[in-house]
């Protein structure tokens, strides 16, 4: 223990007369651990924040969608083949299922809203039931949800995003007043509390509306979308057969044939997710990777280089009686001071770094103590490995010939 | 100055500290074999101050390596203080030239970047001493030098005599069987040269065994025994005045 006690001081003191060349070699190793954590931190961040917000819209529901989700164009084009969804499916779904709490229908589409001589584009339009779990998602900041007799007697009645009150009613009680979306007016019942971003999807920038209501102004053109709640977690799965059997008999798809609609849960799209972040991740951590292979490669050049001019200290350290081992020992623990050092500023900058852009997005960094473990024992790792090669090369040197060396 | 250092004692070799037999040491360079010391023996006893001399080229050197557990002889047989050193490996050498020799160099041989108490430290660190034993002996073993005062003193804060002195405070810290000093005054000036070769003296008498291994005549001529090495063989052995 004193000998390795002792192997660090030497280390220490040695690094010390070269700070700006000690600098230099850890950098790699800097550099590595840095995106290491910030990577590690920010995606683990990442996904516990998609997590949350996907998951807690998602208890035991599930949605059909005409189209669903496309990763090629090619798909996109044989999707859009398919049949619209229409009302004689959903009241199939509400007759016939037996494992269904809820069964809600939406379309959606993008508007320009007016309120007096303030107007907002782009706002995201939702027609649904008031058992679509976009009807009732939203905890209120004010007001009321859309409810049964909304949609039953085709009410002009809205539910405003947080967005939209701020950009139409800025310093006004939306509640009770008139907003404008295409030629109709529809009476603000209720502002849903701020949102924020979900995977750049802004959820606070939609109005929705009776579906009765909206399909009287737009018709039946845009997409339907059903979304369906199991009535418990023991039936989520059957939930999802049952419906696409429903689904199946009523678009009268042959047996052997796929579905012609797609069903999606949360789950997918944690799926979805997870091989979407995977994959960068993968890139991101081999790019790291190959920081502190270099950042190992310098560690075990300048390791080289210090055996040489210290040729002479290592003949007379052998000279009065440091075995192979000793002078094997000093090397190495300079070698992984050296990872460490790198190791230890790396963490602390990617921890930083991990802050900054907590800061600076709404994203949470999630640095786990294991991912700071990791990061120190890759750099340990990193200047052990490279280290013995050249602390081998002195433990061996001749101590006659080390001592002749000028 | 009162320090006595002693060395350990062996009973069960009669006084006799280096049994040096038929020592053969043959180098193969470029394809040709170059027998640096060629049937050397000779018996060195405790206590005993002692001069090789020889020209260069002579094998005085070879010798002294392999009598300071440098290098072992390619035949022949040591043995010091009852330990046979001529077939042991790397590492039993290191723990013999640990304990028993101390070396004292021409060009000194310090750690440029310690002070002049860890230079003496050093040997202590290598023989596993806890620290706070080892820097009081390595600070009796300065102040038996009279370098007290130096102890934090990096070597190039120190003359060169002052140098040699931390060598030889290094050289006997561990109350090594030999002190084994390779031109010890060869790179003093005279005045630091006397210092030194009074140092030794001293040591000497204090009853340790000092090897001096030099082609001055001056400095053998302070040795009460000389040895002379000629192209790989003793050429001559005499006891002196001293």
């Amino acid at each position: 223990m004193d000998l390795w006690l002792e192997s660090a001081k030497l280390a220490l003191q040695s690094l010390r007369v070269n700070k700006l060349r000690t600098f230099l070699t850890v950098l790699g190793n800097l550099i590595g651990v840095m995106f290491v954590i910030a990577i590690l931190s920010i995606t683990q961040g990442m996904t516990k924040y998609v997590s949350e917000k996907v998951v807690d819209q998602g208890s035991n529901k599930f949605w059909v969608q005409r189209v669903g989700i496309v990763r090629s164009w090619d798909e996109w084009v044989e999707k859009n083949k398919r049949k619209e969804f229409t009302m004689r499916e959903l009241n199939a779904l509400r007759d016939r299922g037996t494992t269904f709490k809820q069964v809600g229908a939406a379309r959606m589409r993008n508007a320009r809203l007016k309120h007096r001589n303030r107007a907002v584009a782009g706002i995201n339009v939702l027609g649904v039931t008031d058992d679509h779990p976009e009807a009732e998602k939203y905890p209120l900041e004010a007001g009321r949800h859309l409810a049964a007799p909304d949609v039953e007697h085709r009410r002009f009645v809205a539910l405003i995003g947080h967005q939209v009150k701020n950009e139409l009613f800025p310093g006004l009680d939306p509640l009770g007043r008139d907003i404008r979306i295409g030629p109709n007016w529809f009476t603000v019942i209720g502002v849903a509390e701020k949102q924020g971003n979900v995977l750049g999807e802004d959820r606070d920038n939609f109005v929705a509306v009776p579906l009765t209501a909206y399909e009287s102004q737009w018709g039946t053109e845009d997409n339907l979308e059903f979304s369906i709640q199991a009535l418990d977690a023991t039936v989520y799965e059957q939930a999802q057969d049952e419906a696409t059997q429903i689904l199946r008999s009523q678009r009268r798809v042959p047996p052997g044939k796929p579905d012609d609609f797609d069903l999606l849960t949360a789950e997918m799209f944690m799926q979805i997710y997870n091989n979407f972040t995977s994959g960068a991740y993968i890139v991101m951590v081999a790019l790291a990777g190959i920081a502190l292979v270099v950042g190992g490669i310098v560690i075990m050049n300048i390791m080289l280089v210090s055996v040489t001019e210290r040729t002479r200290e290592i003949g007379i350290r052998k000279a009065i009686g440091a075995k192979r081992g000793d002078i094997l020992r000093q090397f190495v623990v300079e070698a992984m001071i050296l990872g460490v050092m790198g190791g230890l500023l790396g963490v602390a900058l990617g921890v930083g770094l991990s802050k900054l852009v907590e800061v600076l997005s709404p994203l949470p960094a999630v640095v786990q103590p294991w991912v700071i473990a990791l990061g120190l024992s890759m750099a340990t790792g990193v200047g052990l490995f490279f280290g013995i090669w050249p602390a081998m090369k002195a433990a061996k040197l001749d101590p006659i010939a080390a001592l002749r060396h000028e | 100055m009162a320090e006595v250092i002693t060395s350990k004692a062996d009973p069960g070799t009669n006084g006799v500290l280096i049994d040096v037999r038929d020592l053969h040491k043959v180098y193969h360079l470029e394809g040709e074999d170059v027998r640096a010391l060629d049937g050397v023996s000779l018996k060195i006893h405790r206590g005993e101050m002692v001069a090789i001399m020889g020209p260069s080229g002579s094998g005085k050197s070879t010798l002294m390596n392999v009598i300071g557990c440098l290098d072992v002889p390619t035949s022949g047989s040591y043995v010091l203080n009852g330990h046979e050193v001529s077939r042991m490996d790397d590492n039993e050498l290191a723990r013999i030239r640990n304990r028993e020799i101390g070396f004292v160099f021409q060009t000194f041989n310090l750690l440029p970047r310690a002070d002049a108490l860890h230079n003496v430290e050093l040997p202590l660190i290598y023989s596993g001493m806890p620290s706070g034993e080892r820097k009081k002996r390595a600070a009796e073993a300065l102040a038996s030098v009279g370098l007290s005062d130096r102890k934090a003193h990096w070597p190039n804060q120190l003359s060169g005599g002052q140098r040699q002195r931390v060598a030889i405070a290094r050289a006997l810290v561990n109350y090594p069987s030999i002190i084994l000093a390779d031109e010890p005054t060869g790179n003093l000036d005279s005045r630091s040269g006397e210092e030194i070769m009074t140092a030794f003296h001293r040591i000497h008498e204090q009853g340790n065994t000092v090897i001096l291994v030099t082609h001055e005549p001056d400095i053998a001529a302070h040795a009460r025994r000389v040895i002379r090495v000629r192209d790989g063989r003793i050429e001559s052995d005499e006891k002196t005045g001293g």
